[in-house]
């Protein structure tokens, strides 16, 4: 009897009083319930069975379902229980049914993978997925903070707002390898191109789920992704219900002198109804306000063309110091060259032979003195995230979907300079038509950089405003920061002081007068310079572009299947950049369109049952880019149920971006960054006054670069894995191999266009210099393999290991990839989402270590040493009002640490969240 | 048994979380590749040095006396410091106060002297002039032709005609062409290395130059022809040229300046060439050349003006202006060409004693034999009307026996 019991997950309180038939349909009602805990499961689905009928339970677990006729069977079911049918031959009474927790480990399903949904066991690729209950229980104070635990994620943390995630290598801020899609939208901002997603995308409460798929995905997703794509999915106001609210209140910047603790505000609202079995809607708002993590590393660092490298020296001891987060001492001449040498060849030949013999006849290079970021980047990180859709049901298969998503906030970005992004906007918008076989999405995404500026260049600016560097008076006689520096530095020379002292007397003398960063002589240049474009001669980033696109695919599969399941689609984007003229080669009023266009197929087939071949191809063309097909081809085999081995061949490339092909951009330190276009070589006239190539002149050799259409860059990847669940489904084993080939790299090589059109002086400053997308000759290749294990223990406890590796081969001398990728990496867990008392308390502890490597970054390069962080979360949950009270940490002992040289230091943010009908 | 798990169960949690927290306690900072080293120094500063030297008291005396004591004894600055020792001090005091160097009279009686008759600014000038704002050892003083310079510690201004300067200083020589020297001076011990820089011993102390060269020609008696020479040169142009750079601190010259006598000399024979060029027979010529060249009126008569036309003889005298600055120790010892101001090279040459030159030469294009440089036999004492290797503010002068032709 109790055996039954046991098995009789099914239990029906109530007495079906009465078996009255109507002619019409009748209204079936009921409430579902948590079979161990007793707590309303929401969101769960109802579906009459053999029919296309369904609905969900809503926040306090109720449903009500129509039904045409008795008796009828209905289907619940929901991730993380276990699915029942139950026969109904009335409607009258409420049915009140409890279901039975199962293990979750393995039954995701995934869509991002296939474009179909499958179990992520049966996943031809490695894919990873996130669901509402993993953010429910994670430690980190925000859903983003997850990817970092996921199975060979790296993240790279520009600032608290700003993390931007890859797998494969290749990691960067805002790495444009690596596809954000947002409800199906590209969240890539048009005009920057790179994803803000952790700044403007879903709010935590809004989230349903995220798929990662690592590596090459274009076959599917079309350009970018060469890396990876990252789908994340909202929740449907038809399943989700009900008025919740998260509340996180915490403290961050222990320890940290520069910022001084400070509190971390979070709060998400969301409102979600459905007003009818037709209509429902939702309304979403987040709000983030904190104080940023801020770059401290003042590590000295020397430029150069390609690439730098960390030296010792500080402001004191290097008198050209160049701090990596300091700004305004990249300003940098050899006061040898031009100010003392002049000085003995005119005023004191008398001293040139002592001239000559300072700094040992070598160049004698001083920086201006600069700010550091705390002192000149807001410090206030301000997000808001807003979001709504209305949803309607035009059939019992096809779903009308509106919806907005628009946010602005503070945040820090690394490009090749820190921007500081100030009430940067960007809004995507979107009608849908979802069908169980198609789908029909149109969408826009609407930019604007607001007051976002360049940090380097601002504070650079500021120093010009309060003593220029060299200015001429009407006599022609040089005055400025430089020329006192110069004089004092000599004259200290020429009175016996050590090259040192000197220096620090030149430099003290040179800086009276210097404003504070505190100051209102400060702040009001300051406010002035990126309050002008920088194509003006300001800092400001000015950009409002836009992203229009149409995409849809079928799925043939009910005419094909005896053949194959076939899905076909396509998509059609327009990028409008505009940027009146100041980022790109556009003008105001009259902005650059660029289009391309994409369509895809791909054919499943089983074979044997046990083999699951699928070939899929998809040809792109961009209107400035020859066209361009990626095939890819998956195998999955069965060995056993819930074990599959699979098989990839996958490729993906990427067009050149936005900015790759259309900026035109003085950034102040004497070199003009252009696209790769035509347009260019008309207007700065590069067929009539040849370019050199800037590297190679220098050392020695005159090579000259004549503009090319660079080429989209490209992968092809083959993958091996193997994804089961072993004992007795307690242990979830995920092991992949793969290897990669990288081709048509794209980069940046600065090209000098000499005054006279004859390569002469690579340093005369009547040259002009550019900076010019290319392509590399060379290819380079990938190798990695991960395991991840998730083993179900005992009483709701988990614990997991994941360890993957990427490694880089065949990288040509003097070649700079960018990998950024640790060899190895790991994540451990252990967790709890039910224990004590009614199973009310929670926890979760996750634990991640990643190697030391070389970053290399357009901004800095360096070593980055071993990071070991530990995440943890203890919760408590409140059944009746389904609510958790949550203390949490990042990085609980608060070990700051980078993950790419010049970015934030990331240390400990401890937090207590309370939500309100939390899903 | 359930206990038992359940207990180990949590055990294994609580281990887990310690392992992770000792693990993760271990974040190591960024790779910091600390400060710029400066090179150690060590020892006595260059005032204990010289101190403690019996042998430099007199010179450390002048220190004192000079109030620079100070600037040498700051270890945080670098000089290079050539020092005369007590004999070298006592020949530059006797020299200088006029007192005979017997050397029955102590070193105290020159000490004395210093305290007495030389002011302050005196020994600061001489201090600051042998001083250089730069630890350098005698491996850095190139041995090339002309004089490396370098300027002391010494600012030559306020001159009535010069501006204050700042930056300027006086330059001295420091030179390892023919062994080591500082101006024409020959050193005797060298880089005595001190905490704060470098001390390289002379066998004289170098006296600063406070004259222009022009200075020199315009008071010279027996350079009358010279400057005659000059006056007619600048004839016709303002501001005058060659008076101009002969008396410009910007200047960097060498002269060679012909005597009086090989004025004559030249002259009789040039103006000689003209007047039997026009019919008279060589003795009339000659003997009414000497009269015409027996004074440097010469070159003001304007019956002559044709036979010297002030171009011409600006030319000359170009060609005895190097637009460096060579003492005779600089010269090879055997025939070497230096360019001119007039772009054409004249041979200079010396033979050395130990270790003064004994002899140097000077031969022009157009010279069948060279021009002897009057070689001053005094070389560690200060003469105003020294013959040779004399310095000033803007070159040194050589005077020599004949004029040097081009061509």
């Amino acid at each position: 009897m109790r055996k039954l019991n046991c098995y009789g997950f099914t239990l029906i309180m109530a007495n079906l009083i009465s078996m009255v038939c109507f002619a019409q349909t009748i209204t079936v009602t009921g409430n579902v319930k948590n079979f161990q805990t007793k707590e309303n499961a929401s969101a769960v689905s109802v579906l009459l069975k053999g029919s296309s009928m369904g609905t969900y339970t809503d926040d306090k677990g109720n449903f009500s379902i129509v039904v045409s006729k008795f008796p009828a069977t209905i289907i619940i079911s929901s991730i993380g229980f276990e699915k029942q049918e139950l026969a109904i031959t009335s409607g009258i009474g409420k049915l009140n049914i409890l279901l039975r927790p199962s293990s979750t480990l393995g039954q995701d399903v995934v869509v991002s993978a296939s474009r179909v949904p499958e179990k992520i066991l049966e996943s031809p690729v490695s894919v990873e997925r996130v669901n509402a209950a993993a953010i429910r229980n994670a430690a980190g104070a925000n859903y983003y903070d997850i990817l970092k635990s996921l199975k060979g994620v790296d993240v790279t943390t520009s600032s608290l707002t700003f993390a931007t995630p890859t797998t494969r290598g290749f990691n960067s801020s805002g790495n444009t390898r690596f596809n954000q899609l947002v409800d199906g939208m590209d969240n890539q901002a048009p005009g920057l191109n790179f994803s803000v997603a952790s700044l403007i995308g879903l709010s935590e409460l809004d989230v349903d789920n995220m798929e990662l798929l690592s590596g090459a995905s274009s076959a599917l997703y079309g350009s970018g992704g060469m890396n990876g794509t990252l789908l994340m999915t909202s929740k449907n106001p038809f399943k989700y219900q009900g008025f919740s609210v998260l509340a996180k209140e915490g403290v961050m910047h222990l320890g940290d002198q520069e910022r001084g603790v400070s509190p971390y505000h979070n709060l998400n609202i969301r409102w979600a109804k459905k007003v009818n079995e037709k209509f429902a809607f939702k309304a979403n708002v987040e709000l983030i306000q904190a104080n940023d993590w801020v770059g401290q590393d003042y590590r000295n660092y020397k430029r150069i063309a390609p690439g730098g490298y960390v030296t010792a020296g500080n402001r004191s001891s290097d008198p050209n110091y160049d701090g990596i987060n300091v700004y305004g001492d990249e300003t940098t001449i050899d006061i040898r060259s031009n100010i003392l040498n002049p000085i003995a060849d005119s005023m004191a030949p008398f001293l040139k032979n002592f001239i000559d013999t300072l700094n040992g006849g070598r160049s004698i290079n001083v920086s201006r003195t600069g700010y550091t970021e705390n002192q000149v980047v807001n410090p206030k990180t301000v997000n808001y995230k807003m979001s709504g859709a209305l949803h309607y049901k035009l059939s019992t298969k096809t779903e009308a979907i509106l919806a907005g998503y628009w946010g602005t906030g503070n945040t820090v970005y690394t490009g090749s300079e820190r921007y500081s992004l100030e009430n940067f906007k960007m809004g995507q918008y979107k009608l849908e038509l979802n069908n169980k076989n198609w789908t029909l999405r149109a969408f826009t995404t609407q930019e604007d950089a607001g007051n976002s500026y360049n940090t380097t260049v601002a504070t650079r600016l500021v120093n010009e405003t309060w003593k220029p560097s060299v200015y001429y008076d009407a006599q022609g006689d040089p005055h400025g920061w430089y020329i006192d520096y110069a004089t004092v530095y000599l004259d200290k020379r020429l009175n016996g002081y050590s090259d040192a002292d000197a220096q620090q007397a030149a430099r003290s003398y040179a800086d009276q007068g210097r404003p504070d960063y505190n100051s209102s002589q400060f702040k009001n240049a300051f406010d002035s310079i990126r309050a002008v474009s920088i194509a003006q001669g300001g800092a400001k980033l000015l950009d409002k572009s836009d992203l229009y696109s149409v995409e849809g695919n079928c799925n043939l599969s009910k005419f094909t299947s005896k053949v194959a399941d076939i899905i076909v689609g396509g998509s059609y984007k327009t990028y409008v950049l505009n940027s009146e003229g100041t980022l790109f080669a556009d003008a105001p009023g009259n902005p650059i369109h660029t289009s391309e266009y994409g369509v895809y197929a791909q054919a499943t087939r089983k074979l044997m049952d046990k083999f699951k071949l699928a070939v899929s191809g998809r040809y792109d063309k961009n209107q400035n880019f020859k066209g361009r097909f990626t095939p890819r081809a998956t195998l999955t085999y069965k060995l056993a149920e819930y074990n599959h081995v699979r098989f990839s061949y996958q490729t993906a490339y990427r067009f050149p971006s936005n900015q790759q092909q259309w900026i035109d951009l003085g950034v102040g330190t004497g070199v003009r960054l252009l696209g790769s276009n035509e347009y260019f070589n008309a207007k700065y006239n590069f067929t009539g006054n040849q370019l050199y190539d800037l590297e190679s002149f220098m050392t020695g050799q005159i090579v000259k670069f004549d503009p090319v259409e660079i080429k989209p860059e490209s992968i092809s990847s083959y993958e091996m894995g193997y994804k089961g669940l072993l004992a007795g489904g307690k242990l979830l084993i995920d092991l992949y191999g793969y290897y990669g080939q990288y081709q048509d790299f794209i980069g940046r090589k600065v090209m000098v266009q000499f005054k006279n059109g004859t390569p002469t002086s690579y340093s005369d400053t009547a040259n002009r210099y550019y900076s010019l997308p290319v392509n590399s000759t060379d290819k380079v290749k990938t190798y990695g393999f991960g395991l991840g294990l998730d083993y179900r223990v005992f009483r709701n406890y988990s614990i997991g290991l994941n360890v993957t590796s990427d490694q880089l081969s065949d990288v040509p001398d003097h070649f700079v990839a960018y990998f950024n990728s640790p060899k190895y990496r790991a994540n451990a867990y252990v967790s709890n989402s039910g224990f004590g008392p009614n199973k009310r308390f929670g926890f979760n502890i996750n634990y991640r270590w990643q190697q030391s490597l070389l970053y290399e970054g357009d901004f800095a390069t360096g070593n980055l040493p071993d990071v070991h962080v530990v995440d943890a979360q203890v919760s408590y949950k409140l059944p009746i009002t389904k609510s958790v009270i949550k203390l949490g940490a990042n990085n609980l002992l608060n070990q700051y640490y980078y993950n790419a040289v010049g970015n934030a230091q990331i240390g400990g943010v401890y937090y207590l969240s309370f939500g309100y009908n939390i899903y | 048994m359930k206990y038992i798990f359940d207990i180990k169960f949590k055990f294994l949690i609580v281990t887990l979380f310690i392992v992770s927290v000792i693990v993760s306690s271990c974040n190591k900072d960024v790779e910091q590749l600390g400060d710029i080293t400066q090179p150690q120094r060590s020892g006595q500063t260059l005032d204990q040095l010289l101190k403690n030297n019996p042998e430099d008291s007199l010179y450390f005396r002048l220190i004192v006396k000079s109030g620079q004591l100070a600037m040498i004894s700051d270890s945080n600055k670098m000089f290079s410091m050539f020092v005369p020792n007590n004999d070298a001090m006592r020949n530059a005091i006797s020299s200088l106060a006029g007192i005979p160097n017997n050397q029955l009279i102590p070193n105290l009686v020159f000490s004395q002297f210093i305290t007495s008759f030389i002011s302050v600014e005196q020994a600061a000038a001489l201090v600051q002039y042998n001083t250089i704002p730069q630890a350098i050892r005698t491996s850095s003083i190139p041995g090339t032709f002309p004089n490396f310079f370098y300027p002391s510690t010494l600012n030559p201004t306020p001159y009535d005609t010069i501006p204050y300067i700042p930056l300027a200083r006086l330059d001295i020589y420091p030179s390892t062409r023919n062994g080591g020297w500082l101006n024409n001076l020959p050193l005797t011990s060298v880089n005595t290395l001190a905490y704060n820089g470098v001390i390289h011993h002379c066998a004289g102390l170098a006296i600063p130059p406070q004259r222009f060269l022009w200075n020199r020609i315009n008071t010279d008696t027996g350079l009358t022809y010279l400057k005659a020479a000059i006056i007619r040169a600048d004839s016709g142009t303002s501001p005058a040229f060659l008076q101009g750079a002969l008396s410009n601190i910007g200047a960097n010259l060498t002269l060679f300046a012909p005597t009086n006598a090989a004025f004559k000399k030249a002259l009789v024979k040039m103006i000689a060439q003209v007047l039997i060029r026009n019919g008279a027979d060589t003795t009339t010529a000659i003997n009414t050349a000497s009269a015409l060249s027996s004074s440097p009126d010469v070159f003001s008569n304007p019956l002559l003006f044709s036979a010297l036309p002030a171009e011409q003889v600006k030319g000359l005298l170009a060609y005895h202006l190097l637009g460096s600055r060579a003492f005779t120790n600089n010269f090879s010892t055997s025939p070497e060409s230096a360019n001119t101001l007039l772009g054409f090279p004249v041979i200079l040459k010396a033979t050395f004693g130990n270790p003064f030159v004994t002899s140097a030469t000077v031969k022009g294009s157009g010279n069948a034999v060279p021009a002897n440089i009057i070689i001053n036999t005094t070389p560690l004492t200060a003469d105003p009307d020294g013959t040779s290797d004399q310095l000033y503010l803007n070159g040194i002068m050589h005077e020599i026996d004949d004029i040097l032709m081009p061509y």
